[in-house]
């Protein structure tokens, strides 16, 4: 019976012989002299700061529960929106590709400046639900089957009736999905706005107080309990669409591919138009942001503001030259951790086609780094690796690898099985299957890999540089905020916002040629 | 009776698959030889381990208990040798090689150089009626032609040997009828020993010298019919009543005879 168990949770086995390591690495102080705590000692701590929990995760759970559901209210909408008048999606492209790309703690202290109360953490929450969601909805619900919309137009149901009666219905699944996804973001977008927010509770400024002290314990307890909450929504949500759809249909999901709709060919002018208003779109909404909440001008820089600030105004040398060396800092290690990272995930997810066991046991333990939230990851390694260049190299690192070896190793599992027999049929040796087959398959997932993860490498950067090395542009940010520096506040945010849309955009058109040349479509 | 150079042989294989709870018995004591240059077709219900049986004949599985010997070879040094042609049901084509090149495929994988094969890549375009789509990528191709070049790449290496596994189960009953005479021209003209893996009652009797019927659960040999149409078969044959009396004879077998 015992040996039973093992064999039926191979993952039950993984993980205790994990903690058993952790446990003896703690105790013997094996890590960076005793940045590694022991989990009992971790767990001890907790029972003795238990006092403190409650407030702090009440606060967070409750920003992040009220963004979740604003962003998904606005995102489903958004969604049916899109699909019912498919050229809107095309005006909002840019403005949804900025939602998805933003570095959320770039926009944290704007937040904290123009909004007041929890408003600031439920708005970086709900942005952070807001792109899963609403692709996941237009995916859902442009993939519905079509006999069935005919079967109700045949008996004179009209546009609005298909569209409840088959595509909402038959894009629940795939909605379900993207709440599962989109629930550790919400808890991390709650997390990212505490930093820039003060206020007294939230795990976030519990961790930016406990920073300080030097008690790893401590900072690890909170970086659990974080981590946990994430992962418990994303279970909860995958229960619920289990319970719901009947089935746990892991529809997999890319949530950094653009949902694109077929729109009937239109006149060159037509599509430069919609292009103009793409672009425009964000900076429109930017300004009537400031508009609406009628921000002071002081606090409040509008698109303008900012050009001015950097391009016209007197203080403009200082400006640029403090942004340059800000931008030189933090964008080299940012591309080397995202090819780092992204490099080893390529290695360890082709290689383990080769050993198929290896990825069983190594997937729930990339799936559950996946939740937790970049914050409570950050503080750890400055315990182990120091406030030094390396932990910016490895946070970039480890942000970047995990969901690019979950999304390549998943895309490798997707190619069919007879492709990959084919030439172990003809005898072919393991290297061989490898570069014919499995290495061409997988470069679709390397491009979404690498859309994915180019914001969260530059956000990984911003948050180390923020909270550990004092360099760099999330160095930057902090510093302006406390000198009360609102243009370079809003340039900073600005800019790191451009350079991560920028950068998927490039990303997209260079996939696009490559796919289109391999006779492969972009993964959906 | 011993397999001739480049028959086929399987005796006495046992396979057996550990599941959870309960093990399911893929195949138990089967034994078949095929004659070199022998059509022989394999015929069963889903589950009767007719799949799994050519996954041991190409060396993708070993076998629990028995032997097994192409050619006097193992699957794996039959395969290393370029003496097997396979197509499975799937066409499996890499998208991102156009028809010649995935044709080639089992020529790299081999060590051979594709440079020798150029002739024998466009005679078999054409053989399989694709003349003039040689660079065309298998995302811009329909499902039958896909399977047709599927069909061409077996061919490339000149087996001696070619294993089928349902290469025309996703094609339309007048697309197949049309593939099944063109295979038949093809297996005339090459002397390959084939063992063709099918669903189709009229397919396995169309084509084959030997029907092999199985059975399932366990997966094992039920009879083994010969078919007495002279070659070359036309057509026709597909229309006439003792063509349709030996399948109904087939079916009988089939449905628990």
């Amino acid at each position: 019976m015992g040996v039973d168990l093992w064999q039926r949770w191979p993952g039950l086995r993984n993980a205790l012989v994990l903690i058993a390591i952790w446990e003896l690495v703690g105790q013997f102080k094996l890590v960076a002299g005793g940045a590694l705590p022991s989990l009992s000692a971790i767990v001890l701590r907790l029972w003795v700061d238990r006092a403190d929990y409650p407030g702090h995760i009440w606060a967070t759970l409750s920003a992040s529960a009220s963004g979740f559901l604003i962003g998904n209210t606005i995102a489903i909408l958004a969604g049916v929106l899109f699909v019912t008048f498919p050229v809107l999606l095309r005006i909002t492209r840019g403005l949804n590709i900025a939602i998805f790309a933003l570095p959320p703690i770039a926009i944290a202290p704007i937040l904290a400046l123009t909004l007041s109360g929890m408003a600031p953490r439920i708005t970086l929450a709900a942005l952070g639900v807001y792109f899963v969601t609403m692709s996941a909805t237009v995916i859902g619900l442009s993939q519905y089957d079509s006999r069935a919309a005919n079967l109700v137009r045949a008996y004179g149901g009209a546009k609005w009736q298909v569209l409840w009666r088959v595509q909402l219905r038959g894009a629940l699944p795939a909605i379900l999905s993207g709440f599962r996804i989109a629930a550790p973001a919400a808890v991390l977008g709650a997390i990212l706005a505490e930093f820039g927010g003060g206020g007294r509770w939230g795990l976030g400024t519990y961790l930016l107080g406990s920073l300080g002290r030097g008690e790893p314990a401590r900072i690890w307890g909170i970086g659990l309990v974080a981590t946990l909450i994430a992962g418990l929504s994303y279970v909860a949500f995958a229960l619920l669409s289990a319970r719901l759809v009947g089935t746990s249909r892991a529809v997999s999901l890319n949530p950094a591919a653009p949902p694109a709709l077929r729109v009937d060919p239109s006149p060159w002018w037509h599509r430069i138009g919609l292009l103009l208003c793409s672009v425009a779109l964000p900076f429109v909404v930017w300004w009537a942001f400031l508009r609406v909440l009628s921000v002071p001008s002081m606090l409040g820089k509008t698109p303008w503001d900012v050009i001015h600030y950097l391009f016209l105004s007197e203080l403009r040398a200082t400006a640029q030259s403090r942004l340059f060396s800000a931008l030189a800092e933090t964008l080299p290690i940012t591309f080397a951790g995202m090819i780092l990272g992204m490099g080893f995930a390529f290695v360890l997810a082709v290689s383990s086609r080769l050993l198929p066991e290896f990825t069983r046991a190594f997937m729930p333990v990339a799936l559950i780094t996946q939740t937790m939230p970049l914050v409570a990851l950050t503080p750890l390694l400055v315990l182990i690796l120091g406030r030094g260049t390396s932990l910016t190299l490895w946070v970039t690192i480890s942000v970047t690898f995990f969901p690019a070896y979950v999304m390549m190793a998943q895309g490798l599992l997707l190619v069919p099985r007879a492709a990959v027999e084919l030439p172990r049929a003809y005898g072919a040796k393991a290297w061989a299957e490898l570069r014919l087959v499995a290495i061409p398959a997988s470069i679709p997932y390397v491009f979404a890999a690498m859309r994915l993860t180019a914001p969260r490498a530059l956000l990984g950067v911003m948050i180390a540089e923020w909270l550990a090395t004092g360099r760099g542009l999330g160095n930057l940010l902090n510093q302006s905020r406390g000198y009360l520096d609102f243009n370079m506040i809003w340039t900073v945010a600005a800019v790191s916002v451009l350079i991560s849309v920028g950068f998927y955009q490039i990303v997209l058109m260079i996939e696009r040629r490559v796919l289109a040349r391999m006779g492969m479509a972009a993964t959906e | 009776m011993t397999a001739a150079p480049a028959g086929i042989s399987l005796t006495a294989i046992g396979k057996t698959y550990r599941g959870r709870g309960k093990d399911v018995e893929a195949l138990r004591d089967v034994t078949l030889d095929c004659d070199q240059g022998s059509f022989t077709a394999l015929i069963g219900p889903s589950g009767c381990g007719k799949s799994t049986a050519l996954r041991i004949l190409l060396g993708l599985e070993p076998a629990d208990c028995g032997s097994v010997s192409i050619g006097g070879q193992t699957p794996q040094q039959a395969a290393a040798a370029g003496v097997t042609g396979v197509a499975f049901q799937d066409s499996a084509l890499l998208p991102w090689r156009n028809v010649a090149n995935n044709i080639a495929l089992p020529l790299e994988v081999l060590g051979r150089r594709v440079a020798d094969y150029r002739d024998d890549i466009a005679q078999l375009i054409a053989l399989v009626g694709l003349k003039g789509y040689e660079n065309a990528l298998p995302g811009e191709l329909s499902g039958g032609m896909r399977q047709r070049v599927a069909i061409a790449r077996a061919l490339v290496t000149r087996p001696q040997v070619l294993f089928m596994d349902e290469p025309f189960g996703a094609l339309d009953q007048i697309l197949r009828r049309q593939m099944n005479i063109e295979l038949q021209r093809i297996w005339g003209e090459t002397g390959a020993t084939t063992l063709l893996v099918t669903h189709g009652i009229d397919e396995a009797v169309f084509l084959a010298d030997r029907v092999v019927v199985m059975q399932a659960a366990p997966g094992r040999i039920a009879e083994v019919i010969d078919i007495p149409f002279p070659r070359p078969r036309a057509a026709e044959l597909f229309g006439q009543p003792d063509f349709h009396a030996l399948c109904d004879d087939i079916a009988k077998v089939l449905h628990g005879g």
